[in-house]
């Protein structure tokens, strides 16, 4: 595990030393010029309704199984809940970028041919970007008990900017700051989409062989007298019923000698 | 390492459990289940009230009428009871040699670090994928910031007893969440000579239970092939719509 440890830190430190030059090689391989964007795991830095926003052009539902509209929409997300899940969440990544950056990007305008240190861009960089500036365009997070086991959710990039390493990016951060902290159980609930991305990201199946399992009982037919259902997403799932059942329905067994 | 101080009789358990009856009106729910709140005059886990007291002053500040995100009523007390099974007798019985017995199933989160690992411990039990022995202060770090941890106790009053109750630790499982949407059920486990009676089964309904009332409704759970069979008779399904679990891998 230590070695673990070194080989991540040393990967980092790598990226931190020459950042210009990976970004400048993937550059030339995408044709498109570097997005200069910031990375922050300060969850204040996350405005829940740009996040709301975020995850609704991304067309995400923090639903597993969410329900759609039918031209394939997915309904906005709950802002209390939303609220809720940031605040225990334990790791919140945000990735930012200057909204004038993003407009020249997706108007397609080839920056690859304007020098990086003209001095548009040195004066640009050297003002600190306003608050209402930034955008977020990418976000993730973790929760974790804090001490075995922690799970990855809702990573998403703004679709436009999606398939430039971003969410790498944002995996990594977590990962780093989860090993950091001593966690090495980390896991993620990945739909078939997601699951390449993960890859990509150094995700594997589990070592130990086990089923991913959710809970997806729902009720059937109509609802007999004591069955509740709690709605998520277009689930109904069905709520087990309460210790009263229990206690009828068990048999009391055998004592047993200890 | 003791999360709590463990309690001596039922009966005094069941004072308890009014008393925290008592103490649930904070207005913020994501309060209420943190164990650590539950042991009066201690402060343990996370330091939540400076960032609930945050996200307060910024929600103030929306429109939205959502009543997850109310400060101003507490939640009506008939609702709170409904979804506290704080404490519940599941079973009595009196053995041969005239031992009463009573199974508590609690979701206060009570529980003895050392009573996890004896309980983890014992041969066969057979609920858990895989579980090295791990360090102390980790599951005790675990248990703390877990958002669910219920557990079952087998309280034993012997026969004609003026004496005092034993208490012991006979199921424990638990389940980390963020509060709003996902949870994950880990390390169910059931005491072996306690198991085949509905226990496990009872445990985990409990969970569900609590977590559904609570609107959280992405349930997961990563079970070892002993026991899937287990866990789609309580309604989980394997590989729900192509979901599935992937896990990190350090890259050397």
């Amino acid at each position: 595990m230590a070695i673990a440890c070194a080989a991540v830190y040393s990967a980092c430190f790598a990226s931190a030393a020459f950042p210009l030059a990976r970004s400048l090689n993937r550059s030339l391989k995408a044709g498109r010029p570097p997005l200069p964007i910031s990375i922050s795991a300060n969850p204040s830095h996350v405005d829940p309704l740009q996040l709301r926003d975020l995850l609704a052009a991304a067309n995400y539902s923090c639903h597993r199984f969410p329900a759609l509209s039918p031209d394939g929409r997915v309904e906005p997300t709950d802002l209390g809940k939303l609220h809720l899940a940031l605040s225990h969440s334990s790791i919140v990544v945000s990735v930012f970028c200057r909204s004038k950056f993003l407009a020249e990007d997706d108007c397609g305008i080839c920056r690859a041919d304007v020098f990086p240190f003209s001095l548009e861009n040195l004066l640009g960089s050297a003002v600190p970007a306003s608050k209402n500036d930034l955008q977020m365009v990418g976000f993730g997070r973790a929760v974790s008990d804090g001490g075995l086991t922690a799970s990855i959710h809702d990573v998403v990039v703004n679709p436009p900017l999606q398939r430039r390493g971003i969410g790498r990016k944002i995996v990594a951060q977590i990962t780093r700051i989860l090993t950091s902290r001593g966690i090495y159980d980390i896991s993620a609930l990945c739909s078939e989409n997601e699951r390449l991305f993960f890859n990509a990201c150094g995700f594997g199946k589990d070592f130990l062989g086990s089923t991913t399992m959710m809970y997806t009982r729902t009720a059937s037919g109509c609802l007999n007298n004591n069955e509740v259902i709690q709605p998520a997403g277009r689930m109904l799932l069905l709520v087990p019923p309460g210790q009263e059942q229990y206690m009828t329905t068990v048999n009391i067994a055998q004592p047993e000698t200890l | 390492m003791h999360l709590g101080a463990s309690v001596a009789s039922s009966a005094s358990s069941l004072c308890r459990t009014h008393h925290l009856a008592c103490r649930f009106q904070d207005p913020d729910r994501s309060w209420i289940y943190r164990h650590s709140e539950l042991i009066p005059g201690k402060r343990r886990g996370k330091v939540v009230p400076l960032r609930a007291n945050f996200w307060e002053s910024i929600k103030s500040g929306f429109g939205k009428n959502d009543n997850t995100t109310q400060v101003v009523e507490p939640p009506t007390s008939i609702e709170e009871e409904e979804t506290l099974p704080l404490e519940i007798v599941l079973l009595e019985r009196t053995r041969p040699d005239g031992t009463f017995e009573q199974i508590i199933f609690s979701s206060a989160g009570d529980v003895d670090v050392y009573d996890v690992q004896a309980l983890c411990d014992k041969d066969n039990w057979i609920f858990q994928v895989g579980w090295p022995r791990r360090p102390l202060g980790k599951i005790a770090a675990s248990l703390k910031n877990s958002y669910l941890v219920a557990t079952l106790h087998s309280i034993c009053r012997p026969s004609g007893s003026e004496v005092n109750d034993k208490k012991q630790l006979i199921g424990m499982a638990r389940a980390t969440s963020d509060h709003a949407f996902n949870a994950t059920i880990w390390d169910v486990l059931v005491d072996p000579s306690y198991q085949g009676q509905g226990l496990g089964k009872a445990l985990v309904e409990q969970l569900i239970r609590t977590l559904l009332k609570r609107d959280i409704g992405n349930i997961s759970l990563f079970a070892d092939n002993k026991v899937v069979d287990f866990y789609q008779n309580l309604g989980f399904e394997a590989d729900p719509e192509g979901i599935k679990g992937m896990f990190w891998y350090p890259r050397y």
